[in-house]
């Protein structure tokens, strides 16, 4: 009987792959590991990490070949620390927090930016729909929906964010506002799917990618700007979008 | 002989020389060598016999030496970068793993139980103008 039950699943898919092939853990009793790559972020990672631990047990710090005290202060304020020796790209450095994760039978996997534009408590809102087994993926965006009052740095990102969005179009498969949006969570089923190569591509660009293209469900989750001192103090550099829709162009070609 | 075919003939044959001291030395593949030979030599046969250039070219409907002799370079040059640019992007993925692994087993050593999960270090595409296959998954997790 679970076997025609698990037959008639697959045929209603049609040759996708089974987008959930085991049964989704509770929030409550999952393993919840947030990952973070950082480069030469010690103003603020203590801080960060600080706050996720507040709420989450497992915190993972991929030091991305840092020349300051990144790696130490994130192992001070608790966090489990890999360390790159040498700078490889926020790309890689997530693809290595994943990794690890994974070898830590992670369930349930966040990436986030150290430029900390989140309010912790979005990061259950993302949670939800993967730990409720409806989605495999869920990527936070910051929609039209919030606050008028923004300064200047931030609305000005945005519009470099929507060029760059034009790029991310051209290899995704599904419309995503927010194509530069470091706040995303998947299951550990979408992880073992992932391969990222793009070291260099900021946030989580491949990530989505990769789990859109690999045929798993993946959904958008309004979550709130904070705009707070550190995020300002760090910020985009303009000329960054550009360059790396460049580098994504070219790496597509030249695998 | 003009001042510039001197010239020529002299550094092609040091060229030669260089090339001989490489293939003896190991240094450059054999068949990399007997190239490089070939085309100090053509680079004689066209400093000291100009006509023979005029020749292909017009053998190859080009009309002039010296526009073959320009085509010749640009497409060279241009091989040559696209190559490069490849090899590259190859060694710059085999050093990302490479930190990587030195990541998970510096992990490893804080806390053991770790070491049978290392990822895996050979890189899913190895041909440079090979397309890499879509969501293929590393052995993550052995």
């Amino acid at each position: 009987m679970v076997v025609q039950a698990l037959s008639s699943q697959t045929e209603s898919r049609l040759g996708e792959r089974l987008s959930t092939p085991l049964r989704p853990v509770a929030l409550e009793q999952a393993r919840v590991f947030i990952v973070v790559a950082a480069f030469n972020e010690a103003a603020s990672i203590a801080d960060v990490v600080r706050d996720l631990k507040e709420q989450y047990a497992h915190v993972v710090v991929v030091d991305d070949g840092s020349t300051d005290e990144t790696a130490e202060l994130a192992q001070e304020a608790g966090a489990t620390v890999l360390s790159h020796l040498i700078n490889r790209g926020q790309g890689a450095a997530l693809q290595t927090g994943i990794s690890y994760v994974l070898s830590q039978a992670a369930d349930y996997i966040v990436t986030l930016d150290v430029d900390g534009q989140y309010d912790v408590k979005d990061i259950a809102l993302l949670l939800g729909p993967i730990s409720e087994g409806k989605v495999h993926a869920t990527l936070g965006c910051r929609g039209a929906s919030e606050q008028k009052r923004v300064p200047l740095t931030v609305r000005f990102r945005r519009i470099l964010q929507a060029i760059g969005k034009i790029g991310s179009r051209m290899g995704l498969h599904t419309h995503l506002p927010d194509a530069h949006n470091g706040l995303c969570a998947f299951s550990r089923h979408a992880a073992t799917t992932l391969d990222l190569k793009l070291d260099r591509t900021p946030h989580s660009s491949e990530i989505v990618q990769q789990i859109v293209a690999g045929g798993l469900d993946l959904q958008e989750v309004p979550v709130r700007v904070r705009v707070s001192d550190y995020a300002l103090r760090k910020g985009q550099r303009s000329s960054a979008a550009l360059r790396v829709a460049i580098n994504y162009i070219l790496a597509r070609f030249t695998r | 002989m003009t001042t510039f075919q001197i010239f020529v003939c002299a550094l092609m044959g040091m060229l030669m020389v260089l090339s001989l001291g490489a293939a003896l030395r190991g240094t450059v593949p054999k068949r990399v060598v007997a190239a490089a030979l070939v085309l100090w030599t053509l680079g004689v046969v066209a400093a000291v016999w100009p006509w023979t250039v005029s020749g292909a070219a017009q053998a190859l409907g080009i009309g002039r030496g010296s526009d073959l002799i320009l085509y010749l370079t640009t497409l060279s040059l241009a091989v040559a970068v696209v190559y490069s640019y490849v090899r590259f992007r190859r060694v710059e993925r085999q050093l990302t793993l490479l930190v990587r692994r030195l990541a998970m087993e510096a992990a490893a050593e804080r806390s053991p139980g770790l070491r049978s999960s290392l990822p895996s270090m050979t890189p899913s595409a190895s041909e440079p103008a090979r397309r890499v296959e879509s969501g293929s998954a590393p052995r993550l997790l052995t």
